[in-house]
């Protein structure tokens, strides 16, 4: 057979010009492009969010403004939204989006594996999540205490809870193909830069822990569709049954990529090299802290009677086994921290603050998660669940702006305000910190994690309870200061930001050049400074 | 954003059979949440005492003939592969053609099974539960028979040659994961009912 290689055809050239910016934005799929469209609109939801939160918060610090969201049902929709869209259609976005742009050239990866699944796992992604926001303004959701809900919009939320699963697994699966069978030669398993390793654990949990949340909500959807519900599709159950994801212990698989972030950013920031026992530490106790995040088994809902399973020994071990583990990673990054100390001017760079901040959120995120799996203080169904979920995903929020200003310049070209960044890193870890502990505090004193407006009515007569809902209220507003000053810095960067430089930060791994580098370590970059002696 | 342009890895491992053993992984765990739910549900009405399904509603022979089929499919799937990776065509079309053949006449049985039983989806507990699992399998069997198909059209193109074998071993993962998933299913659901 004979194989002739023909010149590129010229007018398919010329078109592939001409197309509009949506047509270019579909039909793309370079990593970088379909990395921003994921950072853009999780960006976007974040924003949604933090507003929706606000909202909340607002009818908890004034139970008379319910009427805001015009009954308790339409109230208990949105405060569902919010927490499903905080963490799927906000913090996970985000981190692909970083993981697109940065994770192949950090491993030496010309591109992403299958481009076009990538860009499908987006659409889908994207689809879905639009689905789901129609499906709760629609009077639908997950569902209503109430059974106020309309019950085709509950069957429409839930295939667009479906399609972002998919999307999310269809792009982590092409991340993970990328990372295990996508590195250049020399870059063995054990020189992965942290960041894609946390990638790699976190998304491997997501594709372990995901499917079993869309097989929670296949069931209510048969069971709901077309006819009355028989028991998963039953209004007020619905939101029980996923309800496990957003909780400890799988709030922190969401989150494990921050980990990833610090520890590529402090030891560049300061300037020193890690030792390689410690990379080698840093890659186990990651992983563990994602093992023990693995939480598909701890659905209370389908609890046997009798035997909890937020009351079992896996349970409040994993919940015990967070806190020292983040002590430690922590621990890490202060002992590079020390090694480097004389190299930290009196400015030390933006993300280098925010990945501290960051760590100590997740630690304060793993101390209440361990409070609360204490039986006797009878906190599991208080609102300490919130406590843990601000504190927690607050802790990936700040990572990821960190990780905006750190690796913006790679993704976007353009580098942004560091002092804005900063400002808006800042007050999302003082609104997180505020809010966290306010509802922390609370729920030793008995505030449920969903306050019907009679109950908090009855609770606020209590001085003590008022006082910490009002800070509670400050911390969110913070949180949605922190997420506008987010917006504005992107924003800014987009429009005016300078060019930035090829290696702004003089790094140490793969991403920051475009010579070719042989991968002897974990830091190839400092192995090549070593060598020439400059 | 810069492109860091390295030599490649030495022995990449093969790409598509990487992705497709992670696509399995996913399938594989979505079944496992639909088993854990019904396991635990059963073995609350058990505790209970209350009837799980009506006496005779689960017959053991069409789930027990779905089985030897799905297992005849195993056989049938790893030839395809064998034939793949000997450039032998001949044996690639009769043992494509046969994995996809006996994947629908899996499909076709399990619907014939599933309007002989006589029991709505909304009967009860056990019921919804038995529909979704078995109709969430029928869709995963029928994306890897249209798979299978797809590959016997690039087998008559003349493009299943050893060089793209890992387009066959990719199915054959997926395939393999989705008979795993009957095996549960026929034990847990037809034989212990």
């Amino acid at each position: 057979m004979t194989t002739t290689d023909i010149a590129p055809d010229s007018v398919a050239v010329t078109s592939e010009q001409n197309q509009t910016f949506v047509e270019r934005l579909v039909t793309n799929t370079s990593n970088s492009s379909i990395g921003k469209s994921w950072i853009f609109s999780g960006c976007i939801y974040f924003l949604l969010s933090t507003v929706l939160g606000f909202l909340l918060d607002i009818v908890r610090f004034d139970s008379d403004s319910y009427l805001i969201f015009s009954n308790v049902d339409k109230f208990f929709q949105f405060w569902s939204l919010h927490r499903t869209s905080i963490v799927l259609l906000a913090v996970v976005p985000m981190i692909i989006g970083l993981a697109m742009c940065v994770v192949p050239p950090q491993i030496g990866a010309n591109s992403i594996i299958f481009p076009r699944a990538a860009a499908f796992g987006f659409w889908v992604w994207f689809l879905g999540s639009g689905i789901t926001v129609f499906g709760f303004l629609a009077d639908g959701g997950f569902g209503s205490p109430e059974l106020d809900s309309q019950r085709e919009a509950v069957a429409l939320t839930l295939v667009g809870l479906l399609l972002v699963i998919a999307g999310i697994c269809v792009s982590v699966i092409c991340l993970l193909t990328t990372i295990i069978s996508g590195r250049c030669m020399g870059m063995n398993l054990r020189r992965i830069p942290v960041f894609s390793w946390t990638i790699m654990v976190s998304g491997t949990l997501w594709i372990l822990t995901l499917p079993v949340l869309a097989a929670n909500s296949i069931i209510a959807y048969v069971d709901l569709r077309g006819r009355s519900a028989i028991y998963f599709g039953s209004e007020d159950v619905i939101w029980d049954q996923i309800s496990w994801v957003f909780t400890h212990p799988q709030i922190y698989v969401f989150v494990l990529p921050l980990i990833g972030i610090a520890y590529d950013i402090v030891p560049v920031a300061v300037k020193v090299r890690q030792k390689l026992y410690n990379h080698d530490l840093v890659l186990i106790f990651s992983s563990l802290f994602g093992i023990i995040g693995f939480g598909a088994y701890a659905q209370p809902f389908f609890d046997t009677p009798g035997t909890p399973v937020r009351e079992e020994a896996l349970y409040v071990l994993t919940a015990f086994l967070a806190v020292p583990l983040a002590l430690l990673l922590f621990g890490g990054l202060f002992e590079t921290l020390r090694m480097g100390s004389k190299n930290l001017t009196r400015h030390p760079p933006a993300p280098l603050i925010l990945s501290l901040l960051s760590i100590f959120l997740l630690i304060s995120g793993a101390v209440v998660g361990a409070l609360r799996a204490i039986e006797p203080f009878e906190l599991l169904s208080t609102s300490s669940n919130t406590a843990q979920m601000k504190l927690t995903i607050g802790a990936g929020l700040v990572a990821i702006i960190a990780a905006m200003l750190w690796w913006g310049g790679l993704i976007v070209g353009k580098t942004a305000k560091q002092g804005f960044g900063l400002i808006s890193g800042i007050l999302i870890t003082a609104g997180s910190l505020l809010s966290g502990l306010a509802d922390s505090v609370n729920g030793f004193l008995g505030l449920d994690d969903f306050t019907t407006v009679g109950f908090l009515q009855e609770v606020s007569a209590e001085q003590i309870v008022k006082i910490l809902i009002a800070f509670s209220f400050i911390g969110s507003v913070l949180i949605l200061g922190g997420a506008v000053a987010l917006i504005l810095v992107e924003l800014l960067r987009f429009k005016n930001g300078p060019v930035s430089e090829l290696d702004p930060w003089e790094g140490h791994t793969l991403e920051w050049t475009d010579e070719i580098v042989m991968v002897e370590s974990e830091r190839p970059l400092l192995d090549e400074v070593g060598k020439t002696g400059t | 954003m810069s492109n860091t342009v390295l030599p490649p890895a030495e022995s990449r491992p093969r790409t598509l059979v990487t992705g497709a053993v992670l696509g399995s992984i996913t399938s594989v765990m979505f079944f496992a949440g639909l088993f854990a739910i019904y396991f635990s549900m059963r073995a609350d009405a058990n505790a209970w005492g209350s009837e799980w399904f009506p006496e005779g509603a689960i017959q053991l022979v069409p789930g027990g003939m779905n089985m030897a089929t799905l297992s005849l499919s195993v056989v049938t799937m790893a030839w395809a592969v064998r034939s793949v990776s000997n450039n032998d065509r001949i044996h690639a079309y009769l043992a494509l053609g046969l994995t996809a053949l006996l994947g629908v006449a899996v499909i076709n049985q399990t619907v014939f099974y599933l309007n002989d039983i006589g029991l709505p989806v909304d009967y009860s507990k056990a019921t919804t539960l038995l529909f979704t699992i078995v109709g969430a399998h029928m869709t995963m069997l029928g994306i890897g028979v249209i798979w299978n198909l797809l590959l016997l059209i690039r087998a008559f193109g003349g493009q299943d040659t050893r060089r793209h074998q890992d387009l066959v071993s990719a199915l054959s993962f997926y395939w393999y994961a989705g008979v795993a998933v009957y095996s549960i299913i026929w034990i847990g659901i037809y034989i212990a009912k």
